[in-house]
């Protein structure tokens, strides 16, 4: 009956990129994009035109995604403990990097943070990732992600944070602890 | 750090992702503007949201599962796999 659901095509990329974040293999995320687009077909009907089409499918793409993590339970990643604030940028100050004087792009690009961002997003917790990726690589509102995920926007943004923190703590890691290189600031 | 440091440092990510009201919006600028060792995290914390996004969209989808999708389109489907 549906005819409109070519609506949905144009969303492909950001399930795919999405969906290898989430499965961190191609062959993986592939079927999950397919089985994913499977159900909304199935269900197209319940689909409200006017709503957001892109939540939509996001919505049944994590389902069918945590229903395969519980078919095939992968061994839990450990949680970072929680509380432990971290972030790139504090970490260098404590060094003794000038960072107040570093653009951001100095600091992360200069230093190779930015190398691996993808790697590091893949090791994270799945519940973080999750929510990471919606908020960071596909623009949703903390809003939409509760709605995507059926959990409270204060988890939203709990999870955002600590995974925020827990990935900058990740390309830490992949860049060899820095040590701090003493910079003479200035001759005043 | 003072009081406007550490609250604005409390709503930063709601500023960075666009959540907060016009009041907390007006409120978080208005320190930045005053503020350089606060204004210097939401650069940094700012610029890493734009790395995850600009390091994540690079992965398109494969062309056989764009022209899979596009048969189930025009409803046309095809057995998964």
């Amino acid at each position: 009956m549906s005819s409109d659901f070519s609506l949905f095509e144009r969303h492909v990329d950001a399930l795919y990129r999405s969906a290898l974040r989430l499965t961190r293999k191609p062959e993986d995320a592939e079927d999950l994009v397919q089985e994913t687009y499977l159900r909304a077909y199935r269900y197209r009907n319940r689909f409200k035109p006017g709503t957001n089409e892109k939540a939509w499918l996001f919505t049944i793409m994590t389902n069918v995604f945590r229903n395969r993590l519980r078919q095939r339970p992968a061994p839990e990643d450990p949680l970072d403990a929680p509380g432990t604030d971290f972030s790139i940028y504090d970490q260098l100050r404590r060094e003794g990097m000038p960072v107040h004087l570093m653009s951001p792009e100095e600091i992360i690009v200069d230093r190779g943070f930015g190398d691996e961002v993808k790697h590091a997003l893949e090791e994270l917790p799945i519940p973080m990732r999750m929510v990471v990726v919606l908020v960071d690589v596909e623009d949703f509102s903390y809003k939409e992600v509760a709605s995507i995920l059926g959990i409270k926007i204060g988890t939203v943004m709990s999870r955002l944070h600590r995974g925020r923190q827990a990935l900058q703590k990740k390309l830490w890691e992949y860049s060899g602890r820095p040590k701090a290189r003493p910079v003479a600031v200035g001759a005043h | 750090m003072g009081d406007h440091c550490e609250q604005t440092m409390r709503n930063l990510s709601g500023y960075i992702d666009r959540e907060l009201s016009d009041a907390d919006v007006r409120q978080v600028k208005a320190h930045l503007d005053d503020c350089p060792p606060c204004d210097k995290v939401f650069e940094f914390q700012a610029e890493m949201k734009r790395l995850v996004r600009k390091e994540c969209c690079t992965d398109d989808a494969p062309a056989r599962l764009r022209e899979w999708v596009r048969q189930l389109a025009t409803e046309k489907p095809k057995p998964a796999g």
